[in-house]
């Protein structure tokens, strides 16, 4: 997840299966507390901890999913660009 | 003793191991598939040149909108390929002798004049034929009699004179030692190009000379002293040489509006020299045709590389056009023909009826084309005998005759066409190409009526059945074509709407949002305007006003039928068909023919759709099989893989990249060629391409060669779902000798052509990115090895209700170990309720029987009063904890799990439904009618889809009884209790009750209150009878009609409006029964203890909705019966039978390959900090003798959280390590503009 901050990304959506509902028993559990832990990592390094979200969907929830990625979109378009793309982009 | 026992029964009629399957449609391909790959050889016959059946001319499928071709593509391949499955296509049963177990069948196979094992169905022979029409053949002339002269000349002249152009000019020569100098070419010559004087050898004058050929089609052919020189393609003959010109001018010519004779001369040299016919002549003013010694076969027309020339110009008599089946004569089709793109075998047949050479040994194009050299003429049909155990027959159906209902005008009117004709016509791969056109003009049609019922439920042309699909692919239709263009109003004429099915009425519900209308109404008669071609369609409305209405396109919506030719062959075979032409079966013994030894599936017995063929394809191979357990094996080979290249270490990265367009899902939004040309940008990307669809059988073997001649060691596909694909694909690059974790998938349809068709650009940009992240992680693949493990024979059955028992009995004939678990204290489940069957048969007493084969069964355990309480393993390897009725645990080991808890009656709190004893449900009013005429009432109403089909709106509708409003806490709980799904059995059941009634007592009045009714298949039969007894059939609006019913202690009172009378009726019947449908059980706790999903009703969801219908999405469980989706005892009994089939697969086999994506611990790195132990959630890991971590990789379920969890970074997971993340992060980093810029730049 921090890669992808690192690659460049301004916002990251992990999407898991309904809670109650992972083919792995507790996986989406785990990933929603990893989430956590890197939200606030990127809170603490001010890069912010919005930028990081997980969903719960169901393989058959397709519009659902799409208003969650125009929701999440439209949250990291207010946000702006993470520090790290304004400071590469100022470097270059 | 025993010696010459076994001397007797053994040798003299040994069982034999394999099947013969007839018919090679979706069930005949799911009967064989099950079969080979349970241990049995298969012989698939089938009569048309390849096998695919109805389901590969369909466009997309209902209720989920998949794409017919996608989904059977893969079924096709893996037939084609499968190492047992022997496959007769363009080949007829001529006979059957013997008996079950030992069958000998005569298999005659048509001539095909093309070997099938040269053949690469590279399509070339088909490319350059140039007859299109059947022709009319000069017949062979007696001895001494001379050809006669034509008498009738027609000069085909266009709007202007001939314009001579020397494009892709021959040279014509005259060789002087031939030349018998009589003037025949300076006649022809109409550009003063030969010198000839009387008695001279003729010569051309080479800058004259317009390269027309005149010289060299009169040139007697006893003589034939012109020679042709410069002309590409003639070493392989004249006619390859024509067709080759022809190509390159209207390459040429294509743009230029010509509508002149260009005056190749190809058409004459043709007709004279290829064809020997000699019917044209080139003149002045164009073309002089020979009116009546013309053969007609069009080779004239297909060369002209102008449209010059049409066939109803060169010829008085009537054309026959060659029509191309498979596109349902929507387009023309040439004589040696390969039935569609995606056919297996992908190998052509030559017409005997209309190709020119095996006719008049004339022409031999496509011998001359054909590289591979597999044209043979001489080829002939033959005849082999097969000895077989036992036969599933599959012959499936066609379409009816709408002919045969003259009021509609098809045939007559261009734009009204058949169901199926408009299924090509919406197919990407069909003759538009997949845009909706009329046939009349080309025009995109705006209003599109559907008249349903055309050939069903039709006592007048002797099919009284309901065909029980036209309701849903009519709804499909409608929805595709708007799909296609949104400019089109679909409207759909129905007396009922029958979408009984899983998720159908849903399915119609977002049809109706999508501006679908929906007419009760029979259509009269439909008028063309002539000049429009527009249609005029006559009706009578809800309202009972008459009512005309205009359209664009006409589509009836044609019942299936039985074939004559299906007729014919149920004789050869001795099996006994209805006067319909279905199969003659019993309802507990659904799929068994009336011979013993013979198994039916699909249409044949009874119309049905793709899911139910599925269904009964599989139960029929598991009975096919029963018999011959004891030969399982006996007749089948093993294949042998090629030994696995070991890369070496620092091999060069060479991936192929493969870009679909499935057909036009993905290239009618994405540039596939613009994506597959950036693809060949990429690092370590040495071969890109885009074909039409890739999971084809003639794909899979390009991709193979191209793998070869590029030496790939990686492949990369952008297509599809890698869920439903990818297995076809390893298993490709497997066959190729390559690891098959060496591939890798990108979804370029389901998650970008599909979401985003109105941004082809941006699409087209997303798929490229997709490409590179996939080739990215390709690039980081790493070979993995995969596990093999012995599989317990043994299987778990879970409820013991008809599916339960049936599945256990049939397991145990296969010869497997059975555990049936039954919650109650006794077996038998909702049928225990139930009287008698549809074909009278009393249910008790098969109740009976089916118990005590279960308990008599000494390989079946039957556990009562029991439930699961813990599950684990893995597909071949379960533990199941039970708990038994003394409160004890039992552990069984099993390799297989079919779920079978069914469903119960739905009992809602409705009308007095469990307080008022005049109230009561279908169930118990026919255990009532069971207790004899005493019991029995004299009026009756029955209230169909009580509680059932309910939405929020509806579902207040059922509250009149109380007088006011309901508020809405009320009408909440009254949708809770609701079932928002049909039921599907209840229409049959009110009709079979109401008949049993009449039975009984023959003056009883009874009225039905239906919505629809859903008499599917032959129940309509049964329909048809109740109106003729008689019984009364009132329609209701839930909406707008409802139902007003008043019920007091004494007095039940039912107020309706019936609209075949307009008039409100007033009821008051001794019983009113309530058909509630049927809800499944409890099976929360289960369904998560096995990790299967559930459909928001509370049914399971199978694997996939079309092809999978009977498996669960988790490996090793199946499910049968109720507890899939409400349905009938037979329609149970055979999904039973179709669950041990699908389990047999696996029982049957000693081991099983686990998927090579598992963890694997790095004992150097492990701290044995016990996280990962922790962290599983199946509890696989555990310290081992060596004190570090170690993980069972036949339990590892590949989740990786431990991957994910662990400090040291000691696990990996294969296909799915940091390596492979991290690359396909980068790899997405480097979407940035400037990023792409660079690479452009870099293309340039």
């Amino acid at each position: 997840m921090l890669e992808a901050f690192e690659n460049g990304a301004d916002g990251v959506m992990v999407i898991g299966c309904l809670e109650g509902d992972c083919h792995y028993l507790a996986g989406n559990i785990r990933a929603r507390a990893r989430v956590a832990r890197v939200a606030k990592i990127l809170e603490s390094i001010r890069i912010g901890g919005d930028r990081i979200r997980m969903f719960n969907l169901s393989a058959g929830e397709g519009a659902k999913f799409a208003a969650y990625v125009n929701e999440f979109v439209g949250r990291i378009r207010e946000l702006g660009p993470s520090s790290i793309n304004i400071v590469r982009k100022n470097a270059a | 003793m025993n010696r010459e026992h076994s001397q007797q029964s053994g040798p003299t009629s040994p069982l034999s191991g394999a099947v013969m399957v007839i018919g090679g449609g979706i069930s005949g391909m799911q009967s064989a598939l099950d079969l080979a790959n349970a241990g049995f050889k298969v012989y698939l016959v089938e009569s048309s040149p390849a096998i695919g059946g109805k389901m590969a001319q369909l466009d997309k499928t209902f209720p989920t909108n998949d794409c017919s071709m996608c989904i059977v593509s893969p079924k096709l391949v893996e037939v084609g390929r499968h190492l047992n499955i022997e496959l007769l296509t363009w080949s007829e049963v001529t006979g059957l002798t013997g008996e079950a177990g030992n069958f000998t069948a005569t298999i005659k196979s048509h001539a095909r004049y093309v070997d099938i094992g040269k053949c690469t169905g590279c399509g070339a022979c088909e490319l350059a034929c140039p007859v299109t029409q059947i022709s009319y053949f000069p017949q062979e002339l007696p001895e001494g009699e001379k050809k006669k002269g034509s008498r009738e000349k027609r000069t085909i002249r266009g709007p202007g004179s001939p314009l001579p152009q020397r494009l892709h000019p021959w040279t014509f020569e005259v060789a002087a030692e031939k030349c018998s100098k009589c003037g025949s070419c300076f006649r022809a010559c109409l550009h003063g190009a030969i010198k000839w004087e009387k008695g001279g050898v003729a010569g051309v004058i080479a800058d004259k000379c317009t390269g027309c050929g005149a010289c060299f089609v009169a040139c007697p052919e006893k003589f034939s002293a012109v020679t042709i020189a410069d002309a590409p393609e003639i070493d392989r003959g004249l006619g390859a040489a024509i067709v080759a010109r022809s190509e390159a001018l209207k390459k040429e010519m294509a743009g230029r509006d010509e509508r002149n004779c260009i005056r190749c001369g190809l058409c004459a040299m043709t007709c004279r020299k290829v064809m020997r016919i000699g019917a044209l002549k080139m003149v002045a003013e164009g073309i002089e045709a020979s009116l009546d010694t013309c053969q007609v076969c069009g080779a004239c027309v297909s060369v002209c590389p102008v449209s010059f020339l049409a066939i109803d110009q060169v010829t008085n008599r009537t054309p026959q056009p060659l029509y191309n089946t498979f596109n349902e004569g929507l387009n023309l089709r040439h004589p040696v023909n390969i039935l569609y793109p995606q056919a297996v075998p992908r190998v052509p047949v030559i017409d005997e009826a209309s190709c020119v050479h095996l006719n008049t040994g004339a022409c031999g194009i496509c011998r001359s084309v054909c590289g591979p050299g597999a044209i043979d003429y001489g080829l002939k049909g033959g005849e082999r005998e097969v000895r077989v155990g036992s036969v599933v027959f599959a012959p499936g159906f066609e379409v009816f005759d709408a002919k045969r209902r003259g009021e509609f005008g098809y045939g007559h009117y261009k734009n009204v066409v058949t169901s199926i004709e408009f299924e090509r016509l919406l197919s990407a791969s069909g003759p538009t190409s997949g845009t909706v056109q009329r046939p009349g003009d080309g025009r995109h049609p705006k209003k599109i009526a559907w008249i349903q019922c055309v050939g069903s439920r039709d006592h007048s042309c002797d099919r009284d059945y309901c065909s029980s699909v036209c309701c849903m692919y009519a709804t499909k239709e409608a929805y595709i074509a708007r799909e296609h263009d949104s400019a089109i109003e679909p409207t759909i004429f129905y007396i009922d709407m029958r979408s009984f099915g899983k998720n159908f009425d849903a399915y119609v519900e977002r049809a109706k949002e999508r501006n679908i209308r929906f007419v009760r109404a029979m259509v009269s008669r439909v008028f063309e305007d002539p000049q429009t071609g527009d249609l005029e369609l006559r009706y009578v409305d809800g309202s009972g006003w008459r009512v005309t209405e205009n359209f664009d396109m006409v589509v009836l919506s044609v019942g299936v039928q039985i074939a004559a030719r299906t007729r014919e062959l149920a004789t050869t075979l001795g099996i006994e068909l209805d006067r319909y032409g279905f199969a003659v079966s019993q309802d507990f013994t659904p799929l068994a023919a009336s011979r013993p030894g013979i198994y039916v599936s699909g249409v044949i017995n009874g119309p049905k759709d793709i899911p139910e063929t599925v269904i009964e394809a599989s139960g029929a191979a598991l009975a096919a099989s029963a018999g011959l357990a004891p030969a399982r094996g006996t007749e089948v080979t093993v294949e042998a893989l090629p030994a696995e290249r070991v890369p070496e270490a620092g091999e060069e990265l060479r991936i192929g990249v493969f870009v679909c367009h499935c057909g036009t899902n993905i290239a009618s939004v994405v540039d596939v060629a613009a994506v597959a040309e950036y693809a060949r940008s990429l690092p370590g990307v040495v071969y890109a391409g885009h074909p039409l669809y890739t999971c084809s059988q003639d794909s899979q073997e390009s991709i193979r060669a191209i793998i070869s001649e590029h030496r790939l060691n990686r492949l990369v596909v952008a297509a599809c779902s890698p869920s439903t694909h990818e297995p076809l694909f390893m298993s490709t690059l497997r066959q190729a000798g390559i690891n098959k974790y060496f591939f890798d998938m990108a979804n370029i349809r389901d998650q970008c052509s599909w979401v985003h068709p109105n941004d082809p650009a941006m699409a087209t940009e997303k798929s490229r990115r997709l490409v590179r992240m996939t080739v990215a992680n390709a690039s980081q693949a790493e070979p993995l090895a995969e596990l093999e493990f012995d599989v317990n024979p043994g299987l778990l059955v879970i409820g013991g209700g008809v599916a339960g028992m049936t599945a256990a009995v049939e397991a145990a004939r296969q010869g497997f170990t059975v555990s049936l678990i039954e919650r109650q204290p006794t077996l038998g489940g909702q049928v225990q309720h139930l009287g008698r069957s549809w074909g009278g048969q009393d249910f008790s007493r098969y109740l009976l029987e089916l118990k005590e084969q279960v308990e008599s069964n000494e390989r079946i355990r039957v556990f009562l009063n029991s439930e699961v309480v813990e599950h684990s393993g893995f597909v071949g390897a379960f533990s199941t904890d039970i708990m038994t009725p003394t409160g004890a645990l039992r552990t069984i080991a099993h390799g297989a799990i079919i779920v079978a808890t069914g469903a119960e009656e739905a009992r809602p709190d409705l009308h007095g439904l469990g307080t008022a004893d005049r109230v009561m449900t279908q169930t118990d009013f026919e255990a009532r009618l069971l207790g004899g005429r005493d019991m029995v009432p004299g009026h009756v109403v029955m209230l169909q889809c009580a509680g059932s089909r309910a939405t929020v709106q509806q579902a207040s509708y059922s509250e009149p009884d109380t007088g006011t409003p309901c508020d809405t806490s009320a009408t909440t709980a009254v949708t809770q209790a609701h079932l928002p799904y049909c039921s599907r059995v209840c229409c049959n059941q009110a009709v079979k009750n109401a008949l049993h009634l009449k039975e009984i007592n023959p003056t009883a009045r009874i009225d039905i209150l239906y919505r629809d009714m859903r008499t599917y298949g032959l129940g309509e039969l049964h329909y048809q009878k109740a109106r003729r007894l008689g019984i009364n059939f009132i329609r209701f609006d839930p909406e707008e009609n409802p139902p007003e019913i008043e019920v007091e202690d004494r007095e039940i009172r039912v107020a309706v409006r019936d609209p075949s009378i307009g008039r409100k009726v007033s009821l008051a019947p001794d019983l009113l029964v309530l058909s509630t449908g049927m809800k499944p059980r409890d099976t929360e706790e289960l369904a998560s203890m096995l990790r299967v999903p559930r459909n928001s009703n509370g049914f399971f969801i199978e694997a996939h909705a079309k092809l999978r219908p009977v498996d669960l999405p988790s490996e090793g469980l199946f499910m049968a019966g109720t507890v899939h989706a409400p349905k009938d005892v037979s329609e149970t009994i055979a999904q039973a039978q179709a669950a041990v089939a699908r389990a047999a697969i696996l029982l049957s086999k000693k081991n099983l390959r686990l998927s090579g994506v598992v963890s694997r611990v790095d004992p150097t790195h492990c701290a044995v900090c016990l996280t990962c132990v922790r962290a599983c959630p199946y509890g696989v890991p555990f310290i081992n003798a060596e004190h570090t971590a170690e993980i069972n990789p036949a339990l590892c379920q590949g989740c990786g959280i431990c991957v994910a969890e662990c400090p040291a970074k000691a696990i990996t997971l294969g296909r799915y390590q940091d390596i492979n993340l991290k690359a396909k992060i980068r790899s997405y980093a480097q979407a940035k503009p400037e990023a792409i810029t660079v690479e452009e730049s870099h293309d340039g």
